[in-house]
């Protein structure tokens, strides 16, 4: 294998050539900054730290000399610019931050960095990470790896861009309301949300504090799993059977807005977990249907208690999209998020119920493949939707609701990838691996990733 | 005298401490109203639940 096939290939065997001295972090950093300049164009990268990157690499040939048996080590990743790097600029994607040199890293960042991974550098965002585009007005428009013409989602675009291109071996990136799972789907990566509060978000500069969470963007399962029990720092429960699960598969209202060709993966990715051993169920949560005003209401209110004082005073410093949502999360009321939560409270008792019947929920991670850059609204068979409500429809429940959700890729739709969604019970983030793991086997005629250049 | 729905934004931007030119509240209208009207059928419906 040559040192830009093993920029492509998972960090499990990366880590382990890296510790048997079969390739050196110094070489392999070198070939990842090597292809980062080469893949410019697709604007994943908002700062590159390539001399820092270069001398911590020689630091980690060092220590891996020594013996050093960090699972990370000379393992390079690309952090999404929303977590503090000390001594790097954290912009946010923001020009309000553009010049912010933090002092201390984020606690995330730190346990990377503890297991030995070099920082290559900050990947691109949606501004503040409110938005799932990634039309960046001050960093950049990022573009999808398998047709530039087209959105990678995001907010953790550049995170997702990064991963599925080979310029960096995983990444870390942020989810909101789909920010991690939404860009993985899109571009074709795996991406993990966590259980609500199982990575710690210290030093990652807030969207809505009850709806945040941080993880991992990876090109298998495994990786997934490799970099969760780093950044919670826990080791996860042995991965339990997968034979004799039951995957309730959702229904209702708001599913019913789905590409034919997704809801054929999809199908056929349930299908092959049947094939596997799971049992199938349809299930319906009736909760579900109000999740697009909670999200709304929730996010409005806690963004912009975030951004009131900036707002105030410099308003013009957002770009538009980001101005007019915080600027209407100022109007939100003290009634409305009231009731917002206290729906919340419904749905997840709602969901609660439903994991007393099945194991996991399987479901499109978005309705729709990579949308064109610059479509404003979706058009359905019974109407229009707007492209940043559909693109979060069937991820912003779990944000919700705090429970761990994975997409993994199931295929492809006119070319361009298609993510499954699985769900899990709080803190059932190994059986969620389990079977995410299981889809990854026996996935269909899936080649390898998307290699720009 | 009804009041418009733009006198009502206007008057909450003021409110909310946002100093916006006329422009810009006509900018967050259609936007404003999609919220209204979202959320007043979503409190409309979640009145006088039970808290689970």
């Amino acid at each position: 294998m040559t040192v830009d096939e093993l920029c492509r290939a998972p960090i499990r065997v990366q880590a382990r050539r890296l510790r048997a001295g079969r390739v050196s972090p110094v070489e392999l950093v070198d070939a990842y900054l090597a292809r980062i300049r080469a893949n410019s164009r697709l604007r994943a990268f908002i700062s590159v730290d390539g001399a820092n990157a270069a001398r911590e690499s020689r630091r980690v040939a060092a220590r891996l000399a020594r013996g050093d048996r960090s699972p990370l080590a000379g393992v390079s990743i690309a952090v999404k610019d929303l977590f503090a790097t000390r001594g790097l600029r954290t912009t946010a994607g923001s020009r309000i931050l553009r010049d912010w040199v933090p002092e201390s890293d984020a606690t995330t960042v730190r346990r990377l960095r503890a297991a030995g991974a070099v920082i290559l550098g900050k990947a691109n965002l949606h501004e503040f990470a409110y938005g799932v585009t990634n039309s960046n007005p001050w960093w950049g428009v990022a573009r999808n790896p398998w047709d530039p013409t087209r959105i990678p989602g995001g907010s953790s675009g550049g995170s997702a861009i990064a991963v599925v291109s080979g310029l960096a071996a995983g990444a870390l990136g942020t989810d909101t309301g789909g920010s991690i799972r939404i860009p993985a789907a899109l571009c074709g990566c795996v991406g993990l949300k966590p259980t609500y509060g199982a990575i710690p978000l210290e030093g990652v500069f807030p969207l809505g504090f009850s709806l945040d969470h941080a993880g991992p963007l990876t090109r298998t399962v495994d990786d997934a799993r490799l970099l969760f029990e780093i950044l919670a720092g826990r080791r996860l429960r042995p991965a339990p059977a997968t034979a004799g699960l039951t995957v309730g598969v959702l229904r209702g209202p708001w599913l019913d807005r789905v590409e034919p060709g997704v809801a054929e993966r999809v199908g056929a990715a349930v299908d092959g977990l049947q094939a596997g051993g799971l049992r199938v169920k349809e299930v319906h949560i009736a909760e579900m249907d109000w999740t697009p005003a909670m999200q709304l209401v929730t996010l409005r209110a806690e963004a912009s208690a975030v951004h009131a004082r900036w707002l105030r005073r410099r308003p013009r410093a957002y770009g538009t999209d980001v101005r007019l949502r915080l600027q209407l999360g100022m109007l939100v009321s003290g009634p409305e998020y009231a009731a917002a939560q206290r729906a919340r409270l419904k749905l997840r008792a709602a969901l609660q119920q439903v994991f007393t019947r099945v194991d996991l929920l399987a479901l499109p991670t978005t309705p729709m493949v990579a949308p064109p850059i610059g479509l404003r609204s979706i058009r359905w068979s019974d109407g229009s939707e707007p492209v940043d409500g559909a693109l979060v429809r069937l991820t912003q429940p779990f944000n919700l609701a705090g429970l761990p959700a994975l997409s993994v890729p199931c295929g492809r739709s006119d070319g361009l990838p298609v993510g499954l969604q699985l769900v899990a019970p709080w803190s059932e983030e190994s059986r969620l691996l389990a079977v995410g793991e299981l889809v990854e086997r026996f996935r269909p005629g899936e080649p390898d990733y998307r290699i720009s250049r | 005298m009804a009041v418009t729905q733009r006198e009502h934004l206007a008057a909450a931007v003021r409110a909310a401490g946002l100093r916006l030119r006329p422009v810009e509240v006509d900018a967050l209208l259609p936007a404003w109203r999609r919220y209204r009207d979202l959320v007043e059928v979503f409190l409309t419906a979640s009145r006088d639940d039970p808290v689970p």
